[in-house]
């Protein structure tokens, strides 16, 4: 991962100076001056999360229950075996991607359709721009049990369904594996769509207003401007949404350990919240870091590959 | 972005705004609604007789400032460091805080919990704070450093003619311009922390030290499928953040949209 990579994420640059390689010849001091003061960062870094993975890795490698006192047995790669013929893991991984594609897609498409719409002359635009945000400052956890209401059997969601005559699609959601996943959707885009929305109406506030007008003088419509102008200038946003969405993915725990515990039957798993259960519930803690281990290949992996692509369509414009 | 001229397409345009605002509303109305059930009123009372209202928001309030110190202290002193001081090995040092980047907080589960037991730190609020503060600094000092390196060096050789030591240099004349960039780090370092939950689930099971987010659970415990009182608890947490949000609105917008200003 360099430094352009991600550059073009949330909050990551406020002001873009350029390469910061280019400035080496004014900087100050001795050849390692500036070594004391990245130490506390470098040294909270690697204590607490290189030092972890580390003895992760390790952990990996055991047959534990992660007692300190009990003594653990060495099994080489007996974990990672057994973690490739698991049809568990190989469901939290296809859940992680199928959920990624959507929740991304969807979340693009509202964002960005907000955004477009808030940037027109609209009544009450201030009080809606807050409503669509504040999902995004919430805590999943907070909003976890309002869901499980919203789509119980007996929920919100529901009573709407049989008052607008909808009556045969009412179901206990979250109970059929079918329904469970859409509706962890449904809650991830409800929380994050904000955060999309917040970055693209960013983004729209750069784009040139003379170059919207001479469109319209020749004749373009809205939708038209919006797909073939607009769209095409949000290109950097959508690009870092892309990547920051992918490790959100793998991320992925509270809402559905909150909402659904990873069931019903494993249907709701993703690899968050099999490890946790795999290393809490069940307390084998070297099957645990296996998997841990290979959650953290993907994000690393899927991180840089995303950066590098974007990198270069950036180069290419 | 749409241009509307008539009154019909103007209307149009608001009710087409209004129905797609309204889906992020329903369910913050859901659960105040859901919260009034039965007892209405009394929902909220049983949450607060319980007595550990107070103490999770001071154990949150907590954990959020010292995660917020230690994430501002470790990442401006990083930050100056990576854009204005000579450091043999710049790049690499950068690069070994970036890869921390992506890394997913599950990968740290077994680990921190097997040395926060081993240490006896199992149930103290430092067991939270520094891997949160972790977690967080990757993404700061990125952030820092490219707003560090906008600010001209030509500002501190000035002072430095005049004889100020780089520590000087740094408090008193860089300091004072990274007004902006604080802003964001504290915005984003309080959302995360303060949103914690698999860490402080994991590391804290003493009632005396739970947090905000923990709140809703003990109720699914305490009274088995108490729907009411895990609403109520729910919204009594959601509030303040809402209210902290719209206060604050301005720098919770621009904090985490600031990179997409080009």
């Amino acid at each position: 991962m360099s430094t352009a990579s991600l550059q073009e994420a949330p909050g990551r640059s406020v002001v873009n100076a350029g390469r910061p390689g280019k400035r080496r010849s004014n900087r100050v001091g001795s050849r390692l001056a500036g070594l004391p003061w990245i130490l506390p960062a470098v040294l909270l870094v690697v204590g607490l999360i290189y030092f972890p993975i580390g003895f992760t890795g390790y952990a990996s490698t055991l047959d534990w229950n992660g007692f300190i006192l009990s003594t653990p047995k060495e099994v080489g790669t007996a974990n990672y075996a057994k973690m490739l013929g698991d049809d568990v893991f190989w469901q939290a991984l296809w859940h992680t991607a199928y959920f990624y594609v959507i929740t991304f897609s969807v979340q693009t498409v509202i964002g960005f359709a907000i955004a477009a719409v808030m940037h027109s002359k609209i009544r009450f635009g201030a009080v809606y721009k807050a409503i669509v945000f504040i999902p995004t400052v919430l805590a999943p956890a907070t909003m976890a049990p309002v869901f499980r209401q919203i789509f119980d059997q007996y929920g919100q969601f529901n009573w709407l369904l049989s008052h607008i005559g909808l009556d045969s699609l009412t179901r206990p959601w979250l109970a059929d594996p079918g329904t469970a996943m859409p509706v962890v959707m449904f809650i991830t885009v409800w929380q994050w769509t904000g955060l999309t929305f917040i970055l693209y109406y960013a983004a729209m506030a750069q784009v040139d207003t003379e170059v919207l007008e001479a469109a319209r003088v020749d004749g373009a419509s809205s939708l038209r401007v919006l797909r073939s102008i607009v769209w095409p200038m949000c290109r950097g946003t959508t690009a870092a949404l892309a990547v920051l969405g992918l490790i959100g993915a793998l991320k992925t725990f509270d809402i559905p350990y909150l909402v659904t515990k990873g069931g019903p039957n494993h249907g709701t798993e993703f690899l968050g919240t099999y490890i946790y259960q795999t290393m809490v519930q069940q307390k084998h803690f070297g099957y645990a870091a296996a998997i841990a281990i290979a959650l953290l290949v993907l994000a690393v992996a899927g991180g840089s590959i995303m950066s590098v692509r974007n990198r270069r369509a950036g180069r290419d414009q | 972005m749409f241009d509307v001229h008539s009154r019909a397409s103007r209307i149009g345009l608001q009710i087409l705004a209004t129905l797609m605002v309204l889906p992020f509303l329903f369910p913050l109305l859901a659960a105040i609604q859901g919260s009034l059930g039965g007892l209405g009123i009394g929902n909220y009372a049983k949450v607060f007789n319980t007595g550990i209202v107070a103490t999770v928001f001071t154990n949150s309030l907590i954990i959020s400032a010292f995660t917020i110190g230690i994430v501002y202290a470790v990442t401006m002193l990083a930050a100056f460091g990576f854009a204005k001081l000579r450091l043999f090995g710049r790049e690499v040092w950068f690069w070994v805080l970036l890869a921390a980047l992506t890394v997913p907080e599950a990968v740290l589960l077994t680990p921190l919990f097997v040395v926060a037991s081993t240490f006896d730190l199992y149930n103290e609020l430092a067991a939270v704070i520094l891997p949160l503060a972790a977690m967080q600094v990757p993404f700061t000092v990125l952030i820092a450093r490219s707003f560090f390196d906008g600010i001209p060096t030509e500002l501190m050789e000035a002072a430095k003619v005049d004889g100020a030591s780089i520590l000087r240099v740094f408090w008193s004349i860089i300091l004072p311009l990274t007004r902006p960039i604080t802003a964001t780090i504290v915005v984003l370092t309080l959302i995360n922390s303060w949103n914690a939950y698999l860490l402080p689930m994991l590391m804290l099971n003493d009632q005396s030290k739970q947090v905000v987010t923990l709140l809703p659970s003990f109720f699914v415990s305490q009274y088995t499928n108490d729907q009411t009182g895990v609403l109520a608890a729910a919204v009594i947490t959601a509030i303040p953040e809402i209210l902290v949000y719209l206060a604050l609105q301005k720098y919770f917008e621009r904090g985490l949209a600031a990179g997409a200003l080009k």
